[in-house]
């Protein structure tokens, strides 16, 4: 116990004697202790070999303060900061609907303040939780994705509720689709950037789907005529077969890699 | 908090290989003193303690297989005995089974006659293979003589990463990039098989050897030179041959021995890395016994050579494994892999030379020493060779009978008697 007391003293010699420096030597002390205790209960009684063990796994405490300090503001950040801005903001954007609702007197419409400040809400929770999903396991990344797919859908459904204040149901449904379109796109952009299995396939099922949700859309503007616009969805195909020739283009060198033969 | 550690793609293949054998690694070390009991306990625990895998339980729940880090006792690990039948407690000590759902993968023993010592450890094969536990034992007994002489703490074991992929590290980005997409599965069939009896409920696990001498090793090295031929291939084909006079296959058929190679020949560097297993098969084929040893040779020769030629030896079919364990959940990728996996009847590893300074504590080297691969299940054999103080020993771990035993004496009788053969 002593020996480790010394060692995290002299790690720690650079810190500033605060409280918050008493608080890290403390939790640093206390897991030591655990490990030492599993070590000691494993069988190891010489103290300098169980110090220098527990030592190089408690490896640059100074560089663990400055991260600890980082984490712990961002925790309490979070802890305090969340719910407390959260509620500041739905006061907020509940002040704002009272206000513009009394001044333009547009109750019917007005309500779209509240549904957008709520999306807006949601959204930042999950991009929150997004980004801690991203720092867990892999086994935890289809979480993400699904709520990254969950932030378009819901920027989609508010934009096709704004537009629908301003004109009429025809022109604006097609949003939806689009909304579709996001989110596939967003998750096929977060599924490469993070290397994530079976990235390729996603990319050959959403690409067709692309294409009908862009054939559903041109078609409801008239861009195209609903008969005649039907080889769009072909498009998602082509794409896939463009991307299947890409591949092997970009890996034919590694096919037909000689070897150079050392006799 | 449980405290989990990622199952590599070589501890889920050598966990697959549990219907073949029992992917134990055996090693023993003979001394002509005691070493310092106490020292040896500590050293253990900062083994286990760097090598959290050694006190790992494997976890096979179908989904996600991982390792498990579990409490553990050094008595558990380690025991001391003075028997009075050295060979026999040595035997029954190598030959145990640790399950891969213990707290423990590796158990050492120490024991004690006359003022000589002989340290055996028995390890789970899918923590490290035959060329890390070389390693591991290097580091082993450095730490341990360092400990004692100089009192430094033996906290110096290998850590890091012990993923497959490592193998890649020694190619140029090209070449590990042909590397990655070999996935043909070289895996060939051979239906011939060493003639061993059938499976019995009342089987045991035995270890035969066979020792040659430095005047056998020195005569071969130089017939070798002769015949253009490494130790190893001499040695292969000294075992074909034999087996086709074991077994009676007629002289026209072709058989194959598959070989163990180290992948670690294709790494840049195996510091800062873990213990695991980097270890895949070479398949040797000749088309016919040969006229007499010399012929066999030959085919032994050629087969070896085309894979020698080969920059990406041995790394086949890992992409393939790679691909099926990484994309579907465990249950289903080893069903799977089962169907597309044949295990080779007969193999042999040849470990190579244990050097003596790296097993000596506090500088005093052992008298002999062996190791061997796992307990194979009939009608699977691994003939495994090492060499010490120009030694070399033969062994083969078999679970079976008494009659077994006899076949592979037998065996290991035609060896010599072929081996003569080719250095007389």
């Amino acid at each position: 116990m002593n020996k480790l007391l010394e060692y995290i003293e002299n790690s720690c010699k650079n810190l500033a004697d605060n409280q918050s420096s008493y608080r890290y030597k403390k939790m640093i002390l206390d897991k030591m202790t655990e490990r030492a205790d599993e070590i000691s209960r494993a069988g190891l009684r010489d103290e300098k070999v169980l110090t220098e063990l527990i030592a190089d796994e408690f490896c640059d405490l100074e560089a663990g303060y400055a991260e600890h300090e980082k984490k712990k503001r961002r925790k309490k950040l979070l802890k305090i900061g969340l719910p407390v801005g959260s509620l500041v903001f739905l006061t907020l954007i509940l002040i704002s609907f009272f206000v513009v609702s009394s001044t333009t007197g547009a109750w019917n419409k007005t309500w779209l303040v509240i549904v957008g400040g709520v999306f807006a809400l949601v959204i930042f929770w999950f991009s929150l939780a997004i980004a801690k999903l991203c720092t867990m396991r892999r086994v935890f990344h289809p979480i993400a994705r699904v709520l990254i797919a969950g932030c378009a859908l819901l920027f989609a459904v508010f934009m096709f509720l704004f537009f629908l204040m301003m004109m009429p149901e025809l022109l604006v449904w097609p949003i939806l689709p689009a909304g579709v379109i996001i989110a596939l796109l967003a998750d096929l952009i977060f599924a490469f950037a993070t290397k994530q299995k079976l990235r390729t396939i996603s990319l050959f099922v959403y690409m067709p789907t692309i294409s009908t949700m862009l054939y559903i859309i041109l078609s409801a503007y008239k861009i195209v005529t609903w008969t005649a616009g039907w080889p769009i969805i072909l498009l998602g195909l082509v794409a896939d077969v463009a991307y299947i020739i890409y591949i092997i283009i970009s890996n034919m060198k590694y096919f037909t890699y000689k070897q150079e033969v050392e006799e | 908090m449980k405290r989990r550690l990622e199952a590599e793609l070589w501890d889920k293949m050598h966990y697959l290989f549990r219907d073949f054998n029992d992917r134990m690694v055996h090693v023993e070390l003979n001394y002509d003193f005691v070493p310092d009991i106490e020292a040896l306990k500590t050293v253990i625990i900062c083994a286990f303690e760097k090598v959290p895998v050694l006190h790992s339980k494997f976890v096979d729940n179908k989904l996600w297989t991982h390792w498990e880090v579990m409490p553990y006792n050094i008595d558990d690990v380690f025991t001391v005995s003075y028997p009075d039948d050295v060979e026999k407690a040595v035997d029954e000590f190598l030959t145990q089974y640790i399950a891969p759902t213990e707290a423990i993968q590796m158990k050492v023993a120490l024991f004690i006659k006359d003022n000589k010592s002989t340290l055996c450890m028995v390890e789970n094969h899918m923590c490290m293979d035959g060329g890390d536990l070389k390693y591991f034992l290097q580091e082993f007994c450095e730490n341990y003589s360092r400990y004692v002489t100089e009192g430094i703490s033996p906290v110096n074991f290998r850590t890091g990463s012990r993923a497959y992929d490592d193998v890649y590290s020694g190619f140029s980005k090209t070449e590990a990039g042909v590397a990655r997409r070999l996935f043909k599965n070289i895996n060939a069939r051979d239906d011939h098989k060493f003639p061993l009896t059938s499976d019995n409920i009342r089987d045991k696990s035995f270890i035969a050897r066979k020792q040659f001498s430095e005047e056998t090793l020195e005569k071969l090295k130089s017939k070798g030179k002769e015949l253009g031929a490494t130790i190893n291939e001499l040695l292969l084909a000294s075992y074909f041959y034999s087996v086709y006079e074991l077994a009676g296959y007629p002289e026209s058929d072709t058989v194959m021995i598959s070989n163990a190679i180290d992948l670690r020949r294709h790494m840049e560097s195996v510091d800062n890395k873990g213990f695991t297993n980097h270890t895949s098969w070479m398949q040797c084929a000749i088309p016919e016994r040969g006229k007499d040893i010399f012929e066999t040779v030959k085919y032994v020769i050629a087969s070896s050579n085309k894979f020698k030629k080969d920059k990406f030896m041995g790394l086949y079919g890992l992409p393939l494994l790679n691909f099926g364990y990484n994309f579907l959940p465990h249950g289903v990728s080893e069903e799977i892999i089962k169907i597309g996996y044949s295990n080779p009847l007969m193999a042999m590893s040849n470990i190579g030379i244990l050097n003596g300074q790296h097993f000596a504590l506090c500088g005093k080297e052992p008298t002999d020493a062996f190791m061997s691969g796992a307990v194979k299940y009939k009608p699977f054999v691994l003939l495994t060779a090492t060499t010490y103080k120009k030694v070399i020993t033969l062994s083969m771990c078999v679970r079976g009978n008494e009659e077994d035993k006899h076949i592979v004496n037998k065996f290991f009788d035609l060896m010599e008697k072929n081996i003569d053969t080719i250095i007389a």
